[in-house]
């Protein structure tokens, strides 16, 4: 309360409020989009506020540009023969940004304040569903209190061990600092979060100035094993939530690389300044989910009849032109060591599949006389609606359907899911990594993703790859799985989304990165 | 005098009292909560993390804990932005939206007078015509479509000031507070303008005029006088509203003020910090409506000896 009175009267006078950085040219300034939910690394669940936990702290690996895993803190690993167990070696001489020695034990202990129910972190499940640590789930739930029981461990200083339930060769894509970063014990409640001076990190920045709804201010760590090669000393990330107005801070050079790019101005900057505009695919799917409750959508012609009827192509590239990638699968296009399957009729040409849907919806018992009608719910966001009524016309044009959309506001449309009352839901996931199961596994019957899909054959194939400890065989394994999903139509895979960015001429080291991870520490200005 | 106050100070804060309640519990008939997210998490680590939030409870008891935690000068702490409070929040975005709200009512308040002078002293002019003109425009031409305007003209363009954010020093407050003051420049010359054609008529201004006094006197210590009385009464409530933050102005120039933390907390249904923001803009509203009584009473004999 103090704080604010005190606040109020210097805000009456305008230089106290305001800073007087100049705007310096050895400043990397990055649009973040909305502002970060958290800079508590065990908290923070938002992939833009993950570039700034990324700056500061380093996990076991790291990404580089591309996405690619390399050593990080520790700097060898390996995996057990079974697969279920991998061992981190921490390079010689780790210390925090502070001087302080960084040891093994505070990785464990990272992990553990993510579990501890107190931390209230939605980000256990990495520990225990995305890698199944042994008595991950067991801390998350509150079952247990004892750190003993937890299958990530310290042995010395300079070791860490990781023991899984089962083997999962993908544990290496969530060892980087955004999922366990250590721990410095100095963080005892949330408070230092809001504070820089009490900032303490293991990466290649610190954070030296937070202004909320305005920018956080990163300089170069020193204690940084690697601050030898960390070209750029200042990174300035600006919460850009206006993207039109963040179009026009590039354009007015105050922004250098942006958090995203109007749809409706991608036409002109691919003529205007094509070598800045960066559109690469994201980890997230765009797909429309089927009430499988609802008596007319427990018809498969009829799943399969609307999936047919859309034409990805014509939806992506004419109608959202938002650089989506179409797609007929639902976690193939990540890695691309993943050659799973698509819809049976991927193959086809729009106007076969056109055809064929006709065919199966006749079939369903629909036609001119009796159409089918739904209600499509999505989000009120201008690029969901967009896509909604593009479909509903094609459901129109080729089906006859009278389909509807309800346009609800994001929380409200979460609400609707799980309550059931949709007909066809518009929806969308973000996988946890580049790579297939993230996706598989959500889809799960037995994970209760709220699909109503009852499947036991599914959970037996996923079952049979979680056994698999070499990537290639799980792929292969994760593939079947893939086929038995689309098989049953229960939604029509649609896009893949894509990262959109205008990158200035003069930054390298950004680079298309379907993980997302851009470590400010491999940019440079040249 | 004091009865005044202190009658209109009780019946702020049973306003605010009702305003407390209904808000409370008008939050919790939206849909979601602060913590429903796309993808499902265990319904036991959802409890863990509501019950550290206290969403558990009975909503009665959330209500009676929110309002023991008021009078202990307690907002709670933000669900949307974890590491704040929602006192941090406001002390953090009120200095900003202040800032430029004050800066902004500043403006308005002398350009509309001097516009709305102006329009009256040659009444159905050229000039008359032209500040009406800008009048009009600054009432119906919407921020969304100014604001946008002036950054591709004086940022981009004539490169004077910074597109948007709060780099620029005082430089980058220019836009915002000009944008921001444009509807009430707008408001404030039409209410000076036909409040001041009526005073002229007054009885007590010819009189001034038939004793021999100036234009100038007449028009300053007289007229005006007379002439700003609805013009508070506008700028009360409208103080309040242009200095507890425009939401548009904040996302449109990248303003770090309250604002925007109000739509981003509406939103996510972050309970303590709708409840907070909305107190606040509660309490300033109720607070600036009775200094424009007590203000309009010291300038109107009317009122003070009604």
């Amino acid at each position: 309360m103090k704080k604010i009175v005190t606040n109020i009267l210097r805000g009456l006078t305008l230089a106290a409020v305001l800073g007087t950085t100049a705007l310096a040219d050895d400043v990397l300034d990055r649009g973040i989009g909305s502002e970060w939910s958290s800079l508590d690394p065990q908290v923070v669940f938002d992939a833009a506020a993950g570039w700034i936990i990324l700056d500061g702290y380093e996990g076991l690996v790291t990404f580089d540009p591309t996405g690619k895993v390399i050593p990080g803190a520790a700097e060898r690993w390996e995996a057990s023969a079974d697969g279920k167990t991998y061992t981190f070696h921490l390079r010689d001489g780790l210390k925090w940004s502070n001087g302080d020695p960084l040891v093994a034990q505070q990785f464990v202990d990272g992990v553990l304040r993510t579990l501890n129910p107190a931390t209230a972190s939605e980000k256990g499940y990495y520990f225990y569903s995305v890698i199944r640590v042994k008595g991950a789930e067991a801390l998350a739930k509150g079952e247990t209190t004892d750190p003993a029981t937890l299958g990530f461990t310290a042995p010395d200083d300079r070791t860490v061990v990781v023991e899984m339930l089962t083997p999962a060769p993908h544990i290496l894509a969530i060892m980087g600092s955004f999922q366990v970063a250590p721990l410095h014990p100095s963080v005892t409640d949330a408070s230092v979060f809001t504070d820089p001076s009490k900032f303490v990190g293991n990466g290649a920045y610190m954070i030296s100035e937070i202004v909320p709804q305005s920018h956080v201010l990163m300089t170069a760590n020193p204690n940084y094993w690697d601050a030898a090669k960390v070209a750029i000393q200042t990174v300035k990330y600006h919460v850009t939530e206006d993207v039109a107005t963040e179009l026009k801070r590039y354009q007015a050079g105050e922004i250098d690389i942006t958090y995203d790019v109007p749809l409706n101005q991608i036409e002109p900057l691919k003529a205007e300044i094509p070598a800045e505009l960066m559109i690469f695919p994201s980890t997230e799917v765009t797909y429309y989910s089927f009430n499988l409750t609802k008596e007319p959508f427990q018809n498969i012609d009829l799943r399969r009849a609307l999936s047919l009827a859309i034409d990805r192509v014509v939806l992506e590239e004419k109608i959202m032109k938002g650089g989506a990638i179409p797609s007929f699968s639902y976690a193939g296009g990540f890695d691309p060591d993943y050659l799973g399957p698509k819809i049976a009729e991927a193959g086809m040409t729009q106007a076969e599949r056109e055809a064929l849907a006709q065919e199966l919806y006749a079939k369903a018992g629909y036609g001119p006389d009796n159409p089918l009608k739904v209600s499509v719910v999505s989000t009120v966001n201008e690029d969901s609606t967009r896509r909604a009524q593009g479909i509903a016309l094609m459901w129109k044009k080729v089906l006859g359907v009278e389909a509807v959309n309800e346009a609800q506001e994001r929380k409200a449309w979460l609400d609707t899911f799980y309550a059931g009352t949709w007909d066809v839901f518009a929806d969308n996931l973000t996988g946890d990594f580049a790579g297939a199961e993230t996706f598989l596994a959500y889809m799960r019957p037995s994970a209760e993703p709220g699909y109503n899909w009852v499947k036991p054959e599914y959970d037996a194939a996923m079952d049979l790859a979680a056994e698999k400890t070499d990537s290639t065989s799980r792929n292969a394994a994760l593939a079947l799985a893939e086929k038995i999903l689309l098989d049953d139509y229960i939604f029509a895979p649609l896009a893949i989304q894509p990262s959109r960015h205008l990158v200035k001429p003069n930054v390298k080291g950004f680079a298309a990165s379907a993980a997302s991870y851009h470590n400010s520490q491999f940019i440079s200005f040249e | 005098m004091l009865r005044f106050v202190l009658k209109r100070t009780g019946d702020g804060l049973l306003t605010l009292a009702a305003l407390v309640t209904l808000t409370f519990f008008a939050l919790r008939l939206a849909p979601g909560g602060p913590f429903s997210r796309n993808r499902k998490i265990s319904p036991e680590v959802q409890a863990n993390i509501e019950a550290a939030f206290h969403l558990d409870e009975p909503v009665i008891q959330q209500f009676g804990r929110y309002l023991w935690g008021l009078a202990h000068l307690d907002l709670g702490p933000s669900t949307r932005f974890r590491d704040y409070s929602v006192s941090d929040l406001i002390a953090s975005g009120l200095p900003y939206s202040l800032t430029i709200g004050f800066w902004a009512v500043v403006v308005a308040t002398f350009v509309g007078i001097g516009f709305g002078l102006i329009g009256a002293l040659r009444r159905n002019s050229a000039t008359d015509y032209a500040v009406g003109v800008i009048a009009v425009t600054g009432i119906a031409v919407p921020i969304f479509v100014i604001g946008p305007l002036a950054q591709v003209v004086f940022a981009l363009n004539l490169n004077w000031v910074p597109v948007a954010g709060t780099d620029g020093g005082w430089r980058s407050l220019v836009l915002p507070i000009l944008v921001l003051s444009l509807p009430n420049i707008a408001y404030i010359s039409r209410l000076t303008r036909s409040a001041m054609i009526e005073t002229m008529r007054e009885n007590y201004v010819r009189t001034a005029r038939a004793k021999g006094i100036g234009p100038t006197r007449t028009i300053v210590h007289h007229a005006l006088t007379g002439a700003m009385l609805p013009v508070i009464a506008y700028l009360g409530p409208a103080t309040a509203a242009i200095i507890t933050g425009s939401i548009l102005i904040e996302t449109i120039f990248a303003v770090p003020g309250i604002g925007r933390f109000f739509v981003d907390a509406a939103l996510n249904r972050d309970y303590p910090l709708v409840m907070g923001i909305t107190l606040l803009y509660g309490g300033l509203l109720i607070a600036f409506n009775i200094a424009t009584d007590l203000l309009r009473g010291w300038m109107d004999p009317r009122v003070r000896h009604g």
